[in-house]
């Protein structure tokens, strides 16, 4: 796969989300693309056992890593490796930022994930049987801030993630291992390391992404705009146009009367290559062209769960000629909210859209395609939550107002035949960029996802990331219900920061 | 069947706010026990005020107020049983009371008489001498009654039970079968259990509540409007001549001007308005106004005429052009009054600081966020300072009446703009007036709440909350506001109090739920479906 280097798009990239070269200059490519030309990754979790930015001044002038770390339209001709890397709120505080910096980044980056108020929103507690049965492996291992609290610790603790990626399987372990041998040199531990890949697959002409279950990925992304296009023609905003300041730090917001949202900050100094844009008087804007990232390892356990859906085909189609046609494919999909090949599910007789500009309010109203509780609908529920053709637009603004940019990568080699457990550690490396936690990724979780009375259901949550429970799927004129045990489970996750290009110069000159 | 919300509001003794806290805490502690003598949760409370859907008691502390103690109710029926209801549920009711400031003048003795030791006096009527009636409020379940709702809760559950049970027969008898089939087969089966379905359901809105609200909003837009008018028939009495009308719309015109974003509250015609409903909009428009200056002239008309010796009509004749040209006049003037004070309006509204960064109480945070998320729905309490001044003073009021008058008519679904989460929301005006508390029961989350207040319902919000003290800076009492969404959520946190006691009569039941229980029982009291696509409706809620 991918025997060629691929040419970079850095010419197409110029004006891309309505940015200009020179401010691309200063993301990290991550932020940009999905990386696809690189199928296959290392994610490698660090732990810094010195104070200090020195590590990182090292790690950054490293060959290829000087060359991959930075932009995605850096490289001289051919983009061979892109290398990306973020910070844990305790990994910034471990390499020495000040306190008075540290209090500017948002709450919930400063909590971290497991905060106990936290965990039982976003549906993280053991006793939900949602997380591995060995328990949460790693996160950033935040201290509560009241010292009353029983900190939430996992036994391995993450200070930073660094991500290389390359187009040759063996090439990336390669340097994988090469890198985690400069980094011990530097007082740096690599606490936990996974192997990354996209399983791409040929269908039809195109090359896609496909995650461990077997269904396409990566597609269905929102669109960042800085301005909101001129004039009403614009198809990909009306659907999923979001503001370019919900994927980036540091930019005005139009969906909020263009306010920038408050960045972290660091005390000014004519030193420092970090600008002030959008910071207070004194201040320099250590934000600006970066992101949080979100970041969960999903286990899933793939045999189980096309077992699961084979007997669970087999009980229904025993119920009568009605449900004859039932398979474990039929009803993965509606779990899913997508065929296999990622084609979006449509109610008998509706064709369907061949892009991802649409809704579901004109065509699939009461989810007899697509199930209103299915992975794909909770998660992006567009306009299908509006209660009539006239509040539609509002509702897809609304939807919009809470979207994630995902960049998950699999984990762990394909599974040979998807009904024989091959006792092999699988999963999605989960990973999402947004500037508002609160108001994007956790609210996906819990407002989304894992409501028990998200539209127009009663006690069910989603059902691939959700506990164990039932699922309705909407039929005329009677709906089924099946019972979906719970295959996919946290083993370790925390929320990151990732800087631009001149804020890592700042942390590496700590 | 009518639903009523009260609020007690007393001031608390500093001192013994701790123990007013802990009190409080007890009694929750005793509630989740649960009760001695009881089996489930919070069953006592249930219980012994049977009519309650949502009751809370806080706390609101602020460097600039003695301690304030908030007993919110939300309950079915008048006010009346509900005080003597929640003293015998509340055991330590007394005791809170007594952790309460002794009020000045006659009331005093009645606080003496129900707080001196063993005392067996009333609590009733000095809860009532502390009651407070909502501003606005807000209803998502309006006319379903908590047995209604709990039977119709139960009732669903049992069809899905019936359901469920089906699926595990081969064949399932559900699975072939028409709406129409299902239906009888649901109906033959959950019949016996469920004996109420053969009861016919009461009206949830009845005519007459109906009718009184939409009167009540005609008579505040005609009083408004009198008010308006009055400059106008002043000046009329005086002069009408077509001069008086030029100089009063030019007047009009210049203070339009003034203004200067005047035209922005073209923001507030909705985005999907077709062209066609705008057209209907505008003329309606037109024809309210002609038929207003046409009534006025001749109602004018007509009195002058009466009071004029000659004959009736040839008076009228004769007065018409006159008092034609007074209304004109009235309007005219109105049309400036309407504009000098939207002036007024803006002129304050740029110069009302709006505070970016309140301070919040880490500790009290993280004693609201613990308290949040535990069930479907949640609480949240806020306590805001009004803004000063003469026109905020008349504002805030005709504001909040207004609204509340508009939701009772036009929110009769529940639906707050795009937005069904709220069970039961108030405003009141509260400390004399000067502070305004917002008490709300919703579904989901604190911050799905805001957000939907942000994206959904900001218009309403806005104009009930932008009187207050430190809120994001709105136009017009109705743009922007709520919409600058990260300011508004620090506001609305720093505003709010821990919920100390909260109660939901029932906790699993979100308002979309509740109105898709009462859909199903509302179809399997029919005896039958004639028309097939109906019990298909009907079918889509099981």
């Amino acid at each position: 796969m991918g025997a060629e280097p691929v040419k970079p798009k850095g010419e197409a990239d110029a004006g891309k989300w309505g940015l200009t070269r020179p401010q691309w200059k200063d993301i990290q490519s991550f932020v940009a693309s999905g990386l696809s030309q690189l199928p296959w990754g290392q994610a490698l979790f660090l732990q810094i056992d010195r104070p200090g930015g020195g590590w990182l001044r090292s790690l950054r002038a490293l060959e290829p890593i000087k060359k991959g770390l930075g932009p995605i339209n850096n490289a001289d001709g051919l983009f061979e490796e892109a290398v990306t890397i973020a910070f844990t709120w305790t990994g910034l505080q471990r390499m020495g930022l000040s306190d008075e910096t540290l209090k500017t980044f948002t709450t919930p980056f400063r909590e971290g994930m497991h905060q106990e108020d936290r965990r039982r929103r976003l549906g993280d507690e053991a006793t939900r049987g949602t997380i591995v049965r060995e328990g949460l492996q790693w996160s950033g291992n935040v201290p509560p801030e009241d010292p009353s609290i029983t900190p939430a610790a996992s036994p391995k603790t993450v200070h930073a993630l660094l991500l290389l990626y390359d187009w040759d399987e063996g090439a990336v372990e390669r340097w994988a291992l090469s890198v985690q041998t400069h980094l011990n040199t530097q007082g740096v531990t690599v606490v936990h390391r996974l192997p990354l890949s996209l399983n791409l697959d040929k269908l039809d002409k195109e090359i896609v992404a496909h995650e461990h279950f077997g269904f396409t990925d990566g597609r269905l992304q929102p669109e960042p705009y800085l301005q909101p296009p001129a004039g009403n023609a614009d198809e990909t905003y009306r659907w999923r146009g979001i503001p370019l300041a919900d994927v980036l730090l540091g930019y005005p917001n139009f969906h909020n009367n263009n306010e920038i949202a408050p960045c972290p900050l660091v005390p000014f100094s004519d030193q420092s290559t970090l600008r002030a844009d959008g910071a207070p008087e004194g201040y320099l804007n250590l934000g600006l062209n970066g992101s949080y990232l979100v970041v969960r390892e999903l286990r899933q356990d793939v045999a189980a769960f096309w077992s699961s859906l084979e007997s669970a085909a087999a009980t229904m189609r025993k119920q009568g000629p009605h449900s004859s046609a039932i398979t474990a494919d039929w009803l993965a999909a509606r779990i899913i909210g997508r065929q296999l090949d990622g084609s979006v599910l449509c109610p008998p007789g509706v064709t369907a859209p061949q892009n991802d500009n649409f809704g579901y309010l004109a065509n699939d109203p009461y989810g007899f395609g697509c199930p209103f509780g299915s992975h794909v609908r909770r998660a992006n529920p567009r306009d299908g939550l509006a209660r009539d053709a006239r509040s539609g637009p509002n509702l897809l603004d609304a939807a919009n107002h809470h979207r994630i940019m995902r960049r998950g990568r699999n984990y762990g080699e394909k599974i040979a035949d998807r009904m024989v457990d091959d006792g092999k550690n699988r999963g999605l490396l989960f990973m999402c960029l947004n500037t508002d936690i609160a108001r994007q990724f956790e609210f996906v979780q819990q407002t989304w996802l894992l409501n028990p009375s998200f539209a127009t259901l009663f006690n069910e949550t989603d059902p691939l990331v959700g506990p164990k429970g039932p699922m309705t799927i909407p039929e005329d004129p009677l709906r089924r219900v099946i019972e979906v045990e719970t295959y996919v489970k946290l083993a370790g996750g925390e929320y990151f920061f990732l800087p631009s290009v001149s804020a890592l110069d700042y942390l590496q000159g700590l | 069947m009518v639903q009523t919300v009260r609020t007690v509001v007393i001031e608390g003794e500093p001192d013994s706010i701790e123990i007013l806290q802990k009190l409080i805490d007890d009694f929750k502690a005793e509630e989740e026990g649960p009760p001695p003598d009881f089996v489930y949760k919070y069953d006592r409370l249930k219980m012994r005020a049977p009519a309650l859907h949502f009751m809370s008691m806080s706390i609101f502390e602020a460097a600039d107020y003695d301690p304030i103690f908030v007993i919110e109710t939300n309950f079915d029926g008048l006010d009346g049983p509900i005080w003597a209801q929640l003293e015998a549920a509340i055991p330590s009711l007394r005791a809170m009371l007594r952790c309460c400031k002794r009020p000045a003048g006659p009331l005093g003795d009645v606080y003496d008489a129900i707080s001196y030791r063993d005392s067996i006096f009333p609590l009733a009527p000095y809860l009532e001498a502390h009651m407070v009636k909502p501003r606005i409020f807000h209803l998502g379940n309006r006319g379903l009654d908590r047995t209604r709702i709990l039977r119709e809760s139960e009732l669903f559950v049992a069809c899905q039970d019936e359901l469920m049970n089906a699926e595990t027969r081969n064949p399932n008898p559900y699975r072939p079968a028409t709406a129409s089939e299902i239906h009888q087969r649901l109906r033959a089966a959950l019949r016996p259990k469920f004996s109420w379905l053969d009861e016919p359901a009461s009206p949830r809105i009845p005519k007459l509540e109906n009718l009184t609200d939409r009167l009540r909003l005609i008579g505040l837009v005609l009083a408004v409007l009198l008010c308006l008018s009055i400059p106008g028939l002043l000046l009329a009495l005086v002069s009408h001549s077509w001069v008086a009308i030029a100089i009063s719309l030019a007047a009009a015109a210049m203070a339009a001007r003034a203004i200067g974003d005047l035209g922005d509250l073209r923001q507030l015609i909705p985005k999907s308005a077709s062209p066609g409903g705008k057209l209907k909009a505008t003329i309606a428009g037109i024809c309210g106004l002609t038929l207003y200056v046409l009534v006025f002239s001749f109602i004018g008309a007509a009195i002058l005429a009466l009071l004029t010796p000659v004959t009736f009509l040839g008076a009228l004749k004769a007065n018409f052009i006159e008092m034609l040209k007074a209304a004109l006049l009235v309007l005219a003037v109105g049309l400036f009054s309407v504009l000098a004070i939207l002036w007024w309006l803006r002129r304050l509204e740029r110069r009302d600081p709006s505070q970016d960064e309140p301070p919040i109480n880490d500790k009290l945070m993280r004693e609201i966020l613990k308290s949040e998320d535990h069930i479907v729905q949640n609480h949240m309490g806020s306590l805001v300072l009004v803004k000063p001044g003469a026109l905020r003073a008349v504002l805030i009021r005709i504001g909040l009446v207004g609204l509340g008058l508009l939701l009772r008519v036009t929110a009769r679904d529940g639906y707050l703009g795009d937005m069904r989460t709220i069970h039961f929301a108030h405003w009141a005006l509260v400390s004399n007036e000067s502070r305004l508390l917002f008490l709300s029961n919703f579904d989901g989350s604190w911050e799905s709440y805001l957000d939907d207040f942000i994206e959904k319902a900001h218009s309403g919000l806005t104009l009930a909350w932008a009187n207050g003290v430190g809120f994001p800076p709105a136009r017009f009492l109705l743009l922007e506001g709520a919409t600058h969404g990260r300011l508004f959520k620090a506001w609305a946190r720093h505003s709010m109090t821990v919920s100390r006691f909260w109660f939901s009569a029932y906790t699993e039941y979100s308002v979309n739920q509740i109105e898709r229980n009462a859909a199903v029982a509302n179809g399997l009291r029919r005896v039958r479906f004639d028309n097939a696509e109906d019990a298909k409706t009907w079918a889509r809620n099981l």
